[in-house]
C-alpha cells in the first residue's frame, strides 16, 4: 500500500513543479520519468513514473522493459489537467510499482511515446539496489500488492477497496483507515463570537456509515450550514495518505457564556465492506499468492485487464464498527467590561444598523412604525433588540423581529430588522431620539456604537381620540374628563395652626379675662378692702395720733391737746366699727359696740373719755395734771378696745 | 360697670380684624392662575397631555391647592404616559376631596398600569367618619373655628361671671357647649396639620426597581416594585428608605425613587 502513497506523493510533488514551471512556461512538452527512490533495498517496492505533459495526439505509448525487476502493480494510468497560476496544462502518466529481483545498478530506459506523430522518449533513470532484510516482507508480498488497479482511475482519486488480508487484524485495519475528526477554526474566542465546527468522517474503506449520536452544543447557540444531500466525498490527505471526507456536521457556534466550553464527540456507526481474499484451491500452492499468476498472466501487460473481483476467490463481509470523535475544548473569554457602551447588549461581529420611520406627520389616529435594521457579521441571529426611549406621547408595542440570513453563510452575516410599531397619543412635536446600537468587534478588540440621526415627529390629532386597552366593563376604562370650572385659587401656604397670630389670638381673650379680674379687683379694693385695711391699722393710726397728743402735753398746747385726742378715738372708732366720718355719733357707737357684745367698763371708759375731751374743748381750763390723765386714759381704752374687739 | 363692658366689645372688634386680615387676606383672587388653568384645560383636549401637565404642574409648584388641579394634572400625565405622576396626583386630589368618585375612579384606571399592583385595604366605618368629619373644613377652617370658639367661650364665661343679669345656667350650659367644640377644633385642627404634614406615604416614580432585603446596593433582591406603586416608608437611611406595600412585603429602595405624598 505504501507504494501506492509514494506514486500519489510522487504525481501531486510533479504536478506542483509542473504547475510552477507552467506558470512560467506555458504548454511547454515534457516527458519524464520518476522513480520515487533510486536507492532501494532488494525487497523494497518502489515506483517509476513516466510522465506526458501537454502532449497532444499521443498515439503509443511503449514502457521499457523490466527485465531485473518484479512488477508487482501497474501499469496504473493517469490523465488530467491541472490549472495552475490560471495556465492549463494536460498531462499523462503511467505508473509501475517493481520490486528488484538481484542487487546490483540497474539502468531503466526510458519510455517512448508518440506524440504528434514524433517519438520522444524520456530520460533513463539509474537504481542502485542494496542487500536488505527479506524477512519482513517474505510472508505477504508487499501490502499495496493486494488489490489491483481500479479500472476507472479519475485523476488519481482512486481510493483503495478495503480487501482484508489473511492475518490481518480487522480492528487494526479499521482504526487506520476510518476515523472522525473535529475541525475548530479556533479554541481561544470571545463570548459571543463566531466559531466554526467541522465534524469529518475520514475513510479509506467502503462504508455504510449514520450518525448515531448528534453533539448537543452546551453553552452555545449553534447554527448548522446544509450540507448537500446525499453527502459528497472530497479527498484530503492526511499524513500523505488519501481519505475519502464525508462532512457529517458543519455548524456556526457562538458561545453563550464564558469559561471552558467542551464541543460534545460525535458517534458513527459504520457497517465497513471488507474484501476477504479466501484461499483458492484451484491453485498450486496455498500459500502462493493468488495473484501471482495473475500477474504473471499475458494480460497483465494490458492496462485495463480485467477486474479482479470477478474471479471467485474473495466474498464480502460487512463490519460493524462505532467511532467516536474526541471532545474538543474551547476556552470562551468574557468581553472586556471597561468602555462596554450602554446600548451594548450582547452583539459580536461587525455591523451596521440603518433606522428609518415610515412617516415623519401622522395624526394621533394612525401609527407610526420605526425600522431598525442591523445588518452584518456575527452573532445575527443573537442580536437583541436596541433599546429605544420613546418619548412619553407615544404607546410602544414589543418589535417585531424578521431575520434575514443569508443561508450557509460563513461567518454568519445577515441581518435582523426590528419594527416597532408606536400609537402616537398626544398631538404636538415629538422627538425620537437616536437609536443606539452597540457591538463588540472581535478583530479591532473593541466596542463600536452606531447612531442614527433623531427623528422629529408631527403628530396633528386624529378624529377620534384613542381608547385605551379595554376591561370590557362599561366605561371602565374612560377617564372621567377634566375639571373646568372656575377655582377658588386657594394657596396652601401657611397653616395658620403654626403662625403665631393663632396663639396670639388664643392668648388675647385671656388678657382680657386677665385685664377684667385686674379691674375688679381694683373695684373691690376700692370698697370692700380698703375699710378692712383701715380696720386692721386702726390701732396703729390711733396710737400714732395719741403720740402726736402727747408731745403737745408737753408743750402744754391744751387746746391742740384735746384736739388730737378726741381725733384719735373718733378715729379708731370709726375705722374699727367701719363707719363713716360724717355718720359717727355715740348713739351708733353705743349700737354697734353692743352688737358686738362689748358693754360694760369698756364703754363706760370710752364716753367717759369722749365727755372729758368734749368738756375741755368748750370750756378750757389749763389743768396740766388732769390732760395727763385724759392721755393715760385713752390709752387705756383704745388697748382695751382693740382687745374687745379681736375676738 | 359699663366701662368694663365696652374694652370687651373692643377686644372683640379687634379680634375679628385681625381675623379678616389673617384669614382672608390672602383669598385675594387672582384671575391669572384661572387663566393659565383653561388654557391647559384646551390643550389638554387638544390631546396635547404633557404640555397640559406641565402647566398644571406649574400651578402646583407654586402652591395651589385644589383638588381639580390635581385631578386634571393626573389625567394629563396619565394620558401623557406617566403613570406615577399621574397617580400622585389622584392621590393628592384625593387627600384634599377623599369622597370624590371622579378621582377615585381615574385613580383605580392608572392602577390598572402598575404592575404588581396592590389594593388598599378600604377604611373601618369610623375611620370614614373621621375621615368625613376631618374634610368638613380646610385645615386653617378647623383653626379658625379653633379661635371663634374660644372667643365665645371666653366671653360666655365673663358675661356668666361678672354680669349678674346675664347669670343663668342656659349661659352655662352654652359655655359647656362652646368648650366641647373648641376642644373639638383643637384636636381636628393638629390632626389636619398631622396628616398634612405626615409623609409616611410616596408613590414610586420609576419603573422596574428591585427592592432590596438591606440598605445597600449589594444585598439581595426581593421583590420589585413597578412605577406608580403606593408605599408606605417606614424607614430611611440617607439613600435608602425601607418600604412597605400595602399587601405587608418591606424592602429597601432609593429613595430617590419614590416621591412623598
Amino acid at each position: 500500500m505504501m507504494d501506492r502513497y509514494c506514486i500519489r506523493k510522487c504525481i501531486y510533488s510533479l504536478l506542483l513543479c509542473i504547475g510552477l514551471v507552467a506558470g512560467a512556461n506555458a504548454q511547454e512538452f515534457r516527458f519524464t520519468t520518476t522513480v520515487s527512490s533510486n536507492t532501494v533495498m532488494m525487497d523494497e517496492p518502489f515506483q517509476i513514473q513516466f510522465m506526458l505533459e501537454n502532449g497532444t495526439n499521443v498515439s503509443s505509448f511503449t514502457p521499457p522493459s523490466f527485465k531485473d525487476f518484479d512488477v508487482l502493480q501497474g501499469p496504473s494510468q493517469m490523465q488530467g489537467q491541472s490549472i495552475f497560476n490560471g495556465r492549463r496544462s494536460e498531462y499523462y502518466a503511467l505508473t509501475y510499482t517493481l520490486q528488484p529481483k538481484h542487487v546490483g545498478n540497474f539502468t531503466i530506459a526510458g519510455a517512448q511515446a508518440r506524440v504528434n506523430g514524433n517519438m520522444v522518449k524520456s530520460n533513463p533513470v539509474l537504481i542502485e539496489v542494496k542487500k536488505g532484510n527479506t524477512q519482513a516482507m517474505q510472508p505477504s508480498p508487499g501490502p499495496a500488492s493486494g488489490y489491483p488497479p481500479h479500472r476507472a482511475q479519475q485523476g488519481g482519486d482512486d481510493l483503495p477497496e478495503g480487501v482484508l488480508k489473511k492475518g490481518e487484524d480487522v480492528t487494526e485495519k479499521l482504526r487506520k483507515n476510518i476515523f472522525l475528526k473535529v475541525d475548530v477554526d479556533k479554541t481561544n474566542l470571545y463570548e459571543g463570537d463566531q466559531i466554526t465546527a467541522t465534524y469529518k468522517l475520514y475513510t479509506r474503506l467502503p462504508t455504510n456509515s449514520s450518525v448515531t449520536k448528534v453533539p448537543a452544543f452546551k453553552g452555545f447557540s449553534a447554527k448548522d450550514i446544509e450540507l448537500p444531500n446525499p453527502p459528497q466525498a472530497t479527498e484530503e490527505r492526511v499524513n500523505g495518505v488519501p481519505y475519502k471526507v464525508f462532512t457529517i456536521r458543519k455548524t456556526l457556534l457562538f458561545p453563550l457564556q464564558s469559561g471552558a466550553l467542551e464541543l460534545d464527540p460525535v458517534e458513527v456507526d459504520n457497517q465497513v465492506r471488507l474484501v476477504k481474499v479466501v484461499s483458492n484451491n484451484n491453485k498450486k500452492n496455498r500459500s502462493h499468492d493468488p495473484f501471482e499468476d495473475f500477474f504473471n498472466d499475458p494480460a497483465f501487460k494490458d492496462p485495463f485487464f480485467d477486474d479482479f473481483f470477478n474471479r471467485p476467490e474473495v466474498e464480502y463481509q460487512d463490519v460493524p464498527y462505532k467511532i467516536q470523535s474526541n471532545p474538543i475544548k474551547i476556552t470562551v473569554k468574557p468581553l472586556p467590561v471597561d468602555g462596554r457602551p450602554l446600548s451594548f447588549n450582547g452583539a459580536v461581529g461587525k455591523f451596521n444598523m440603518t433606522a428609518t420611520v415610515d412617516k415623519t406627520s401622522l395624526s394621533t389616529d394612525e401609527a407610526l412604525t420605526l425600522k431598525v435594521v442591523v445588518s452584518g457579521e456575527g452573532n445575527v441571529n443573537l442580536l437583541n433588540s436596541p433599546k429605544i426611549d420613546i418619548p412619553s406621547g407615544f404607546e410602544k408595542y414589543d418589535p417585531k423581529v424578521t431575520d434575514d440570513i443569508e443561508k450557509n453563510s460563513n461567518p454568519l452575516s445577515g441581518s435582523r430588522t426590528f419594527e416597532y410599531v408606536l400609537m402616537p397619543q398626544e398631538a404636538g412635536d415629538h422627538t425620537i431620539p437616536a437609536v443606539e446600537f452597540s457591538f463588540f468587534d472581535p478583530a479591532s478588540n473593541g466596542f463600536k456604537t452606531l447612531r442614527s440621526t433623531p427623528f422629529v415627529i408631527h403628530i396633528s390629532q386624529g378624529k377620534r381620540i384613542k381608547q385605551d386597552k379595554q376591561d370590557f366593563s362599561v366605561g371602565k376604562n374612560e377617564l372621567v374628563k377634566n375639571d373646568t370650572g372656575i377655582l377658588t385659587w386657594t394657596k396652601q401656604q401657611s397653616w395658620l395652626i403654626r403662625s403665631p397670630w393663632f396663639y396670639i389670638l388664643l392668648l388675647l381673650p385671656l388678657l382680657v379675662v386677665a385685664g377684667i379680674v385686674v379691674y375688679k379687683r381694683r373695684a373691690d379694693y376700692k370698697t370692700t378692702n380698703a375699710a378692712l385695711l383701715k380696720h386692721r391699722y386702726a390701732n396703729k393710726v390711733a396710737l400714732k395720733r395719741l403720740e402726736l397728743a402727747a408731745r403737745y402735753l408737753k408743750d402744754g398746747k391744751d387746746k391742740s391737746f384735746y384736739e388730737e385726742t378726741s381725733r384719735a378715738v373718733w378715729g379708731y372708732l370709726s375705722n374699727k366699727l367701719k363707719i363713716p366720718m360724717a355718720d359717727l355719733s355715740k348713739q351708733l357707737v353705743q349700737d354697734k359696740l353692743s352688737a358686738r357684745q362689748i358693754n360694760g367698763s369698756n364703754t363706760n371708759n370710752l364716753f367717759e373719755l369722749i365727755d372729758n375731751c368734749e368738756m375741755a374743748l368748750y370750756a378750757p381750763a389749763h389743768n396740766n395734771h388732769k390732760m395727763q390723765g385724759t392721755y393715760e386714759q385713752a390709752v387705756n381704752v383704745i388697748s382695751n378696745l382693740e382687745d374687745a374687739l379681736k375676738n | 360697670m359699663r366701662n368694663y363692658r365696652k374694652s370687651t366689645i373692643i377686644f372683640f372688634a379687634t379680634g375679628l380684624w385681625v381675623l379678616l386680615v389673617t384669614g382672608f387676606g390672602s383669598r385675594a383672587s387672582v384671575p391669572e392662575p384661572q387663566q393659565r388653568f383653561e388654557a391647559a384645560n384646551n390643550l389638554y383636549n387638544q390631546s396635547k397631555y404633557t404640555a397640559a401637565a406641565g402647566i398644571y404642574q406649574e400651578l402646583i409648584t407654586e402652591g395651589y391647592n385644589e383638588p381639580s388641579l390635581y385631578f386634571n394634572a393626573g389625567n394629563a400625565s396619565y394620558k401623557a404616559g406617566k403613570t406615577g405622576t399621574a397617580i400622585y396626583n389622584y392621590e393628592k386630589a384625593l387627600q384634599l376631596s377623599p369622597d370624590n368618585a371622579a378621582v377615585k375612579h381615574n385613580l383605580a384606571i392608572a392602577n390598572q398600569k402598575v404592575s404588581g399592583y396592590v389594593q388598599e385595604l378600604p377604611l373601618v366605618f369610623f375611620q370614614q367618619w373621621w375621615q368625613q368629619l376631618q374634610h368638613l373644613h380646610r385645615a386653617n377652617g378647623w383653626a379658625i373655628g379653633c379661635l371663634i370658639f374660644f372667643w365665645l367661650l371666653v366671653a360666655g364665661f365673663l358675661l356668666n361671671t361678672y354680669l349678674p343679669g346675664w347669670k343663668n345656667k342656659f349661659l352655662r350650659w352654652g359655655n359647656y357647649a362652646l368648650g366641647a367644640l373648641f376642644l373639638l377644633y383643637v384636636i381636628m385642627a393638629v390632626d389636619a396639620y398631622l396628616i398634612a404634614n405626615d409623609h409616611s406615604a410616596g408613590i414610586v416614580m420609576s419603573s422596574n426597581i428591585r427592592a432590596k432585603a438591606a440598605p445597600d446596593d449589594n444585598s439581595k433582591d426581593t421583590f420589585e416594585v413597578g412605577e406608580g406603586m403606593k408605599v408606605q416608608i417606614t424607614d430611611a437611611t440617607n439613600d435608602f428608605c425601607k418600604i412597605t406595600l400595602a399587601d405587608g412585603k418591606s424592602g429597601w429602595i432609593a429613595c430617590t425613587n419614590i416621591k412623598r405624598l
